[in-house]
């Protein structure tokens, strides 16, 4: 694995150029160009403030629902993005992997540093809403240095398993759009993680993306500690599937250009 | 010194994976593998046994039908593919021209083409600005560098990429058909381009051009079928060719 990691290396400019196309033309020939990033959490904010907050009266633990939403959807939309994305990312690519010679996991990994951009324009919004609604800052605040980390860390190692078994089968493309709604209902987006029944808490524990979502939302808007169980577990989880997820992406690496 | 060796080089592909990728078809090979039924697995051999060795400076000609393997032979130097038998060695940095616009994306503008396929070739930021005007004069598209390359023409895109190959300094250039778009001016320069390349550098240039071939090749390979038909001067090797496809006419 050390190999791998050397190799990479050696190509990190090769990683920076792709991003940087990744990002460039995503949004070529769009009229609203970057502002899109910005547009996909934004609407699904005022959708759900509308549809919980207003009609269905959602408990948002004592902050205004758009912001309790916002503060969700903008981790959420990051590792959505990045997942979906990256499993497409090796077979939009075939040009490249049946041609030249470079490391593959470029590819997924440029995906998600794009998604990664979109990320960081998001947060402008969500750093403005923070000074409209007037919350309070705490030091807890510095927890997102270890949950982004984790959550990208995360992203990565999903995609780097989903974008290997596109090559071979490409249900792969049907599937993540399905499993990501229903993943997006099975985490603390919409409400919190407080209005789960005790009794199926730690059954929902077991997605990953509770403690850093959720963790997420404790430690910037609410400004509490994260539940440090979860968020331990959290970290594990992902450290694990990116370390597998490579691995396995690497193993499957040498047949990509005669299967894709 | 040998700069790149083929011992025993076979490479076959499986024709049905990949196009019939449906996972129920994955599941349902396995199932027969667990009941003990064989599924007839044929494969189709691009390469069978294929030994040879080109030397720093020298030029290596493949001529052949087409099929006969001889861009797999260029695939598998360049690590795209791996071979399933056999050892193949390489050293050294390898600029690929091997299929047109590889590398190149359409959305972005020539410029920005050249700083990503110069960094797929594995060159730096610095070497790509301080090599940029030289690749810029030689594929000859200075007054197109800002616009997207979607817009370009196909001689345009085969100048562009043949330039940045060129000019990222490799120690094997590897050149595939691909020159044939380009008009008769620019394939003169890009074959005198490779013939200065001819005393630090190794080369491996496939084409049907056997004028172009015979013009800067040392040496040359008759692939056919996927085995070395004949190795040998390209004057000898060129004539057999030539006289084969001839009494196949007849």
């Amino acid at each position: 694995m050390k190999k791998w990691f050397l190799e990479l290396w050696k190509f990190r400019e090769l990683l920076w150029v792709f991003t940087l196309k990744e990002i460039k033309i995503r949004y070529k020939q769009t009229i609203l160009g970057v502002a899109w990033a910005i547009l996909q959490p934004a609407a699904l904010t005022i959708i759900f403030t509308v549809i919980f907050g207003l009609f269905l009266k959602v408990h948002s633990e004592n902050i205004p629902y758009p912001i309790f939403a916002y503060s969700a959807l903008l981790p959420w939309t990051f590792f959505s993005t990045a997942v979906s994305f990256g499993a497409l990312s090796v077979v939009n690519n075939s040009g490249l992997v049946t041609k030249i010679y470079f490391p593959k996991e470029v590819l997924p990994l440029s995906a998600i540093g794009a998604a990664f951009f979109d990320f960081l324009m998001a947060s402008l919004i969500f750093i403005l809403m923070m000074f409209i609604y007037k919350i309070p800052i705490t030091l807890n605040i510095l927890f997102v240095f270890i949950l982004i980390p984790a959550t990208l860390l995360f992203a990565i190692g999903i995609s780097f398993f989903l974008s290997a078994i596109n090559v071979l089968f490409r249900d792969i493309r049907f599937v993540v759009p399905l499993v990501l709604q229903v993943w997006l209902y099975l985490t603390p987006v919409i409400y919190s993680f407080g209005q789960i029944p005790e009794k199926y808490r730690v059954l929902i524990s077991l997605n990953p993306l509770v403690g850093l979502i959720q963790g997420f939302r404790d430690v910037t808007v609410l400004g509490k500690m994260p539940d440090l169980n979860l968020t331990v577990f959290s970290l594990v989880v992902s450290l694990a599937v990116f370390f597998l997820g490579y691995w396995f992406f690497k193993s499957k690496e040498s047949i990509f250009a005669d299967v894709i | 010194m040998k700069q790149i060796e083929f011992k025993n080089v076979t490479k076959t592909y499986n024709p049905a994976k990949g196009r019939y990728g449906l996972l129920t078809q994955a599941l349902g090979g396995n199932l027969n593998r667990i009941i003990g039924r064989k599924l007839k697995e044929e494969r189709i051999v691009a390469l069978k046994n294929v030994s040879f060795s080109v030397e720093r400076g020298e030029t290596l000609g493949i001529i052949g039908k087409n099929g006969a393997g001889k861009s797999t032979i260029l695939k598998l130097i360049s690590k795209i593919t791996y071979p399933d038998g056999g050892e193949i060695e390489a050293r050294g940095r390898i600029g690929a021209f091997i299929e047109l616009g590889a590398g190149l994306h359409p959305e972005l503008s020539g410029r920005e083409n050249i700083f990503l396929y110069g960094a797929i070739l594995g060159m730096k930021k610095k070497e790509i600005e301080k090599k940029f005007d030289e690749i810029v004069d030689f594929a000859e598209i200075k007054r197109f560098l800002d616009i997207p390359i979607k817009k370009y023409s196909s001689g345009m895109y085969s100048r562009l990429g043949f330039s940045v190959c060129a000019f990222c300094d490799p120690d094997i250039l590897l050149v595939d058909e691909v020159l044939a778009v380009g008009d008769i001016n620019f394939q003169e320069k890009c074959l005198s381009k490779m013939l200065s390349f001819t005393k630090e550098k190794s080369i491996i240039f496939v084409s049907h051009n056997l004028e172009a071939i015979k013009s800067i090749c040392s040496k040359v390979i008759y692939l056919e079928k996927g085995k070395i038909k004949k190795i040998g001067s390209p004057d000898v090797v060129i004539k057999d060719y030539l006289k084969e496809a001839t009494e196949e006419q007849i």
